[in-house]
């Protein structure tokens, strides 16, 4: 079976490179980040997809909304990273800017460099509880100062956000009434991309070493766990295993999650089950390759976990023409991104699109998420100005609502 | 060259340009790598080192629980082993080795105490097959009551340790045990040992006290510090010990030179940041440290060319991948390396290999 796929361009953003949040808000709207990382001054802008007229909706420029504009000087407030939280209650979709787009006089960004230069230093990862019912923001805090936020979560009957800096990988907790910051300490050198949540309220991710970790609220502090999380042992030892995208099973106590390096792997996370969970293996999901080459990470990719409405997980996979393992027909492009079908109970899977942008490859795909419409959307990551897919759901695999219950993380 | 050229040369400065600009850092974990796991991340923030005559490093750490460690670079070795853990102690002061003893001074919510063991013996081949076991620590007591210690060090002869509380000095023998608590005064910063023997520390209006780790005779007020900012400087020291050069720093970064022939330098010269934290002296008399809080930054006083050098910010890219930003102790190794111990969660210890210096036509 082929879905339909469009494929919707941030025109109004031409400076857009990279979308790297993408999530169904409180409303059952698909929310994505526009972000500009690679232009000096370059600023993210908030888009919602208008399924209405099908059309975007340029809803917010950042950069403004937190008295930070893009030309100040300083690193600027260029994007989104797996940073918008919803919250079902209140229709609040809460946001966290992340840095690296250089000042609008240098070519590159350097946290490290800049740490200490109060002209360049990024002003901080800017928080923002934006209404999705009346499309205003009630409120921006400074989420944690000097450093950008990688990944965000929402903990909604605590009222807690959970986050992690960047670039010095700290556990930040963040009360929403009290609007008061928590570092609970450093995990790494190599953010984890996603938090995810589970039924005790624990919040789960990875260390450099591919190692669990967990903030227990019941002990106030970060545990890692002994074992290290699936991984290529021909040449991997772990490191660098951290996750990059979590998604949960909406019918099971379980994590469908796959690591951020290349020859991912998909694997299914029991967080509930013994001490540390129970981690299955469910293998690699992208194709074969020369493991003697150091594979870009714009090539092999793996993202856009996200189950819809008949209950299978999708995800997209990067696949690329290779001398040896793909050698794909002449006037094939040389990169694709391929929307997989998996029956998380049997583990088969089918292709069911490819993704195809008139001017470029469409590959890298990080963030997926399903409409109140039930049909899917993806973020894309690559030539700018860059967008967002949208995958029409067959009508019998469709069903309203197939958001809920809604992701909590970016 | 192209203007392409030109950004890519900027872009790679700024990108590569602001880690270790010269000699190489390898962070090693607080392990046998492959043989034991770390200690724990919130147990690892390293806060103590010293090193023996021969270059054996021990170290002390802080956080939810102190352990103790010993590390060994130096022939079939390559090992941090974890010699345990000190029960009712979250911070470690001081680490201080002798000639057949070290002892740790520690501190909990109860106060300071002071524990010895016996230097660790060198293993057998650490590639092929090894031995070891934990010794329990032998409780020297305290040195005040419930007084937590501020810092302590062996004096040349390595006999004696000498150490301040808040508000007392004290002295260990580190042959008989023995902790004698020797005079009423507020210890503040950390302590240095001069270029005759004196153990000097940070006393009242800006001065040093000097003592005499033998004889315990206790001279205050001794030695006047340099124009500079010492109010609230948390005073930190690196000896030469091919001269006995003891260097400083005020709270500003203003780095300076004590020997107990001459006194104190004029200003060498100021850190990019300020507070200087950590610093040791290799033996070619250059000095390495670090300044700035959050993301510290490695300097360079090169006594030689009397520059004061940046030289970047902490990376590890051999064997473990890893940025390193706040440093609580440093000393130098047998062939003039210096380890710093990373204050941080999962804290590393950290070799500095610093570049060799061309030669001098």
């Amino acid at each position: 079976m082929c879905y339909k796929v469009t494929w919707y361009q941030f025109t109004e953003h031409p400076d857009s490179d990279s979308c790297w949040s993408l999530s169904v808000g409180p409303d059952g709207r698909i929310y994505a980040a526009a972000c500009a990382e690679t232009v000096p001054g370059g600023i993210v802008k908030v888009v919602r997809y208008n399924a209405e007229s099908g059309v975007l909706d340029y809803i917010l420029d950042v950069d403004k909304a937190v008295d930070d504009p893009g030309d100040s000087g300083r690193a600027t407030q260029c994007k989104i990273h797996y940073s918008f939280a919803p919250s079902l209650s209140d229709g609040m979709l809460y946001m966290a800017t992340h840095l690296s787009g250089p000042p609008i006089d240098e070519p590159a960004y350097s946290p490290w460099r800049s740490w200490h230069d109060p002209k360049r230093c990024f002003r901080g990862s800017g928080l923002l509880a934006f209404d999705t019912k009346t499309d205003e923001v009630l409120w921006w805090d400074t989420l944690i100062p000097k450093e950008g936020c990688r990944c965000l979560l929402h903990d909604e009957e605590r009222g807690l956000l959970y986050a992690l800096s960047y670039p010095r990988d700290h556990f930040i907790i963040y009360e929403i009434k009290k609007r008061r910051r928590r570092d609970i300490g450093r995990i790494g050198s190599v953010n984890a991309q996603v938090l995810f949540l589970d039924s005790r309220h624990r919040v789960w991710t990875t260390n450099d070493y591919g190692h669990l970790v967990r903030y227990d609220p019941e002990k106030d502090r970060l545990e890692t766990s002994p074992c290290v999380l699936p991984h290529n042992s021909a040449f991997q030892t772990g490191w660098h295993s951290v996750f990059y995208d979590a998604v949960a099973s909406p019918h099971e106590e379980c994590i469908y999650a796959v690591n951020w390096i290349a020859d991912a792997r998909l694997m299914r996370i029991w967080p509930t089950e013994g001490e540390w969970g129970r981690v299955e293996d469910l293998g690699p999901l992208s194709q074969k390759r020369d493991p003697s080459v150091p594979i870009s990470t714009f090539i092999d990719h793996v993202g856009g976990l996200v189950f819809a409405g008949d209950g299978q997980l999708y995800y997209v996979a990067s696949r690329w023409r290779d001398p040896v393992y793909n050698p794909l027909p002449g006037g094939h492009k040389e990169r694709e991104g391929i929307v997989w079908r998996m029956d998380p109970h049997t583990l088969e899977r089918e292709e069911v699109a490819v993704l195809e942008r008139p001017d470029g490859f469409a590959n890298y795909v990080s963030r997926g998420a399903v409409d109140c419409n039930g049909d899917l959307f993806f973020g894309h990551v690559g030539q700018k100005p860059v967008g967002l897919f949208k995958i029409d759901m067959p009508a019998d695999r469709k069903k309203k609502n197939a958001h809920l219950p809604l992701r909590m993380w970016g | 060259m192209t203007s392409s050229d030109d950004k890519k040369a900027v872009i790679d400065e700024i990108v590569h340009g602001t880690f270790v600009k010269e000699g190489v850092m390898v962070a090693f974990p607080l392990c046998f790598p492959g043989a034991t796991t770390p200690i724990t991340a919130a147990e690892s923030h390293i806060t103590a080192l010293d090193a023996t005559a021969d270059g054996v490093v021990y170290g002390g750490t802080s956080g939810r629980l102190t352990h103790v460690f010993v590390g060994m670079f130096n022939g079939v070795t390559g090992i941090v082993f974890d010699m345990g853990t000190v029960e009712g102690a979250d911070h470690c002061a001081a680490i201080c080795c002798g000639q057949e003893y070290f002892v740790a001074c520690v501190n909990g919510p109860g106060g300071g105490r002071i524990l010895r063991h016996k230097l660790q013996p060198l293993p057998f081949d650490l590639i092929q097959e090894w031995a070891f076991s934990r010794q329990p620590f032998e409780d020297l007591g305290e040195a005040g009551k419930c007084e937590r210690i501020v810092h302590a060090v062996t004096d040349l002869s390595r006999r004696f340790v000498i150490g301040t509380t808040d508000t007392h000095l004290f002295r260990v023998d580190l042959e008989s045990g023995q902790v004698e608590v020797m005079c009423e005064l507020l210890g503040a910063g950390r302590l240095g040992v001069g270029s005759k023997g004196g153990t000097f520390g940070l006393d009242e209006g800006n001065h040093l006290w000097r003592c005499n780790a033998t004889t315990g005779a206790v001279m205050r007020k001794d030695v006047k510090l340099p124009p500079g900012s010492w109010d609230n400087v948390s005073l930190i020291w690196a000896r030469d010990r091919v001269d006995g050069t003891l260097y400083t720093a005020d709270a500003e970064g203003n780095l300076f030179a004590f020997t107990e022939e001459r006194g104190f330098s004029k200003c060498l010269g100021r850190t990019r940041l300020a507070p200087v934290g950590p610093m040791a002296a290799t033996f070619d008399g250059r000095v390495f440290g670090t300044c700035g809080e959050e993301i510290s930054r490695l300097f360079c006083y090169d006594t030689d060319a009397h520059e004061l050098t940046d030289i970047g910010v902490a990376v590890s890219v051999i064997e473990r991948r890893r940025y390193g930003y706040v440093f609580g102790d440093a000393v130098t190794g047998r062939d003039g390396q210096v380890f710093f111990g990373e204050d941080d969660d999962l804290g590393h210890l950290w070799l500095y290999f610093p570049r060799i210096k061309p030669r001098r036509n």
